[in-house]
């Protein structure tokens, strides 16, 4: 099955639980780990990811390109462009910005001189693939700075790890999915089986929360929430009324730690590095749950 | 004057920098804050204020007029989203989260009237005043839509018609071309980081877009106290970008952070240290 762990809301210990989780399920189950992050992936250093066995560039991205030479400066491209990436130079020649270009070729079709606008292919990104030392596969995707953002590249994240799980006859496969609630996002979710959802009891968390939920939704996934940093906001309650409202099953609360940042530092998954602490125990019980309840 | 704060991972403390520098800056400048993380916009949720004005942000999708329609399949052609797939006998069928409202497949329409104006509704704007001297400005992208970038846009236009002296935009996560946008217009870019091996990784990104787009960076070192801050000064340095604050992992941060009070409005001492990035940016923007 496909498992997507989601927050909406960054820096609540997504791709930390998410890496425990993979820990505690690996020597049961057959895994692949997806980073679908790939604005900030993270998963591959939390699992001690140092070396990448195989690098597929990913070329999906288009920007308009201006030939400088040809261009009579009309100005129509740059009224024209949705997304205002066009400006004019120092010298008085009309650019694209490439980095905030979205490749859209609105310019190209509205710009007198023909061939003057081209649309070019780029590079918007590599999709990398290892194995870790705890014996299961890792596929992450890293976009290149100012490229669109691209569910395509979570897209063809998922369909390289299909492969190899068929290749080497995997069951699950966990998606540790990217902040937000946009096309990475729904790229991730896009699919799933079950989605987990992250959050940590503060209003911005459940808003954030709330929102990648209405995504879930959207794609009928059953989802379950985990509370991370549990015991950081006594007295809020807001996030366990809305899970009880909503009827999303809790899996359960890990206490706030201060070593969870000192096992990122060891690159270790936080359970192998303080396997006693609390909040290592609260990761075990949740662990036994999720095999109970979700992967059964 | 613009100035931006991004993080490039999400949850470096980002927004809590944003909106305390805010607050300060209020003080000299007639001060506008712009929430851009419009995936996840929380700045209202820490300054304790309800989002106000509401504006929808509609965005065109072609709608199709079959009585018109030549089926020539030139729209589905060059839509670069893949938005509109033709039947075999070249009818266009859109399938609207997918489109991005470029408007490319209206522009190639040969047939005058046969692709007319729809529209879709794909997030909203806000316009809240709050009680420490500065208006917000915040983008949402509705949920289930998957393009930012045309929200981000919409904010900014939101912002034109705005009358302020100090613009400050906080960014969503990431270094993707929709954080360049936010960012694209400042003199200034702040970027918040934690001394962690993520944290650190995620900086460098942020500290290439700055340096791409040619602007002076600063780095915030947030939770200095967790991690090895030696390495972020070696990486700041490595993109000549100066390293102006360390702020400890404090539960006083946190305590105010939950609770939508700016801590530099209350006594506590971490208050201190975002004072002093509110007066470094000042003489900064000073000159
Ligand atoms: S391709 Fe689209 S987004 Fe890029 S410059 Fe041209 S019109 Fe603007
Ligand atoms: S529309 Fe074409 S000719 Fe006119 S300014 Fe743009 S690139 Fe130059
Ligand atoms: S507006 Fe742009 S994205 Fe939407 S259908 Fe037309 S060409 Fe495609
Ligand atoms: S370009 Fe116009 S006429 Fe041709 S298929 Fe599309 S809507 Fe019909």
């Amino acid at each position: 099955m496909q498992i997507v762990i989601a927050s909406g809301k960054g820096g609540v210990g997504k791709s930390t639980v998410t890496a425990s989780l993979l820990y505690l399920l690996k020597d049961e189950y057959r895994l692949i780990a997806v980073d679908a992050d790939a604005e900030a992936p993270n998963l591959g250093l939390l699992l001690g990811v140092t070396e990448w066995e195989e690098e597929r560039e990913h070329v999906g991205a288009k920007i308009a390109r201006i030939n400088t030479e040809t261009c009579i400066r009309c100005g129509i491209c740059q009224m024209r462009c949705p997304y205002e990436c066009i400006y004019v130079d120092d010298e008085g020649n009309y650019v694209v910005n490439e980095l905030t270009c979205e490749g859209c070729n609105v310019c190209g079709l509205v710009c007198p001189v023909p061939g003057t606008i081209t649309l070019e292919q780029v590079r918007s990104g590599v999709i990398r693939k290892a194995t870790t030392k705890y014996g299961f596969p890792i596929i992450s995707a890293q976009l290149d700075v100012g490229r669109p953002e691209s569910g395509k590249l979570v897209t063809e994240e998922k369909e390289w790890a299909k492969q190899i799980m068929k290749e080497q006859n995997l069951e699950h496969m966990i998606v540790d999915s990217a902040a937000g609630i946009g096309c990475q996002v729904i790229a991730s979710v896009g699919g799933a089986d079950v989605a987990i959802l992250i959050a940590e009891p503060t209003p911005a968390s459940l808003s954030d929360v709330q929102r990648v939920y209405k995504v879930v939704q959207h794609f009928h996934e059953p989802a379950y929430l985990i509370i991370n940093k549990a015991d950081i906001n006594p007295g809020f309650t807001g996030l366990k009324e809305w899970a009880e409202q909503e009827g999303i099953p809790i899996l359960g609360e890990i206490p706030y730690d201060s070593a969870i940042p000192k096992s990122m530092s060891m690159l270790r998954p936080f359970i192998e590095a303080f396997p006693e602490s609390k909040a290592s125990q609260a990761i075990r019980e949740i662990a036994e749950v999720i095999k109970q309840e979700i992967i059964k | 004057m613009q100035i931006a704060i991004s993080g490039g991972k999400g949850g470096t403390g980002k927004s809590t920098v944003a909106i305390n520098v805010a607050v300060e800056l209020a003080k000299r400048f007639k001060l506008i804050l712009a929430d851009l993380d419009v995936e996840a916009p929380n700045d209202h949720l820490l300054l304790g204020v309800e989002l106000q004005n509401e504006e929808e942000v509609n965005q065109f999708m072609p709608k199709f007029d079959y009585s018109k329609c030549i089926k020539c399949r030139k729209c589905a052609e060059v839509c670069e989203e893949h938005a509109i797939i033709t039947l075999k006998d070249g009818t266009p069928f859109l399938m609207p989260t997918l489109c991005s409202g470029c408007r490319a497949c209206e522009i190639v329409c040969p047939v005058p009237g046969a692709i007319q104006e729809g529209s879709r509704l794909i997030g909203h704007t806000y316009v809240t005043p709050t009680p420490y001297g500065f208006t917000l400005v915040t983008g949402k992208l509705r949920e289930g839509e998957e393009r930012s970038m045309p929200l981000v846009v919409a904010a900014k236009k939101r912002l034109k018609n705005l009358d302020y002296e100090l613009l400050i935009v906080d960014t969503a996560a990431g270094t993707g071309n929709t954080v360049s946008k936010a960012i694209e217009g400042s003199q200034l870019l702040i970027a918040v980081t934690e001394p962690t091996p993520l944290g650190i990784h995620d900086t460098e990104l942020i500290l290439q877009l700055g340096k791409l787009m040619g602007i002076e960076t600063w780095v915030v070192i947030n939770r200095a106290d967790l991690g090895d801050v030696n390495e972020v000064y070696r990486r700041a340095e490595k993109y000549k970008a100066k390293v102006i604050a360390e702020i400890p992992y404090s539960e006083n941060i946190v305590k105010t952070y939950v609770s939508g009070t700016p801590i530099v409005t209350t006594d506590y001492p971490e208050a201190e240290i975002f004072r002093e990035i509110a007066e470094r940016i000042y003489e900064f923007l000073r000159g």
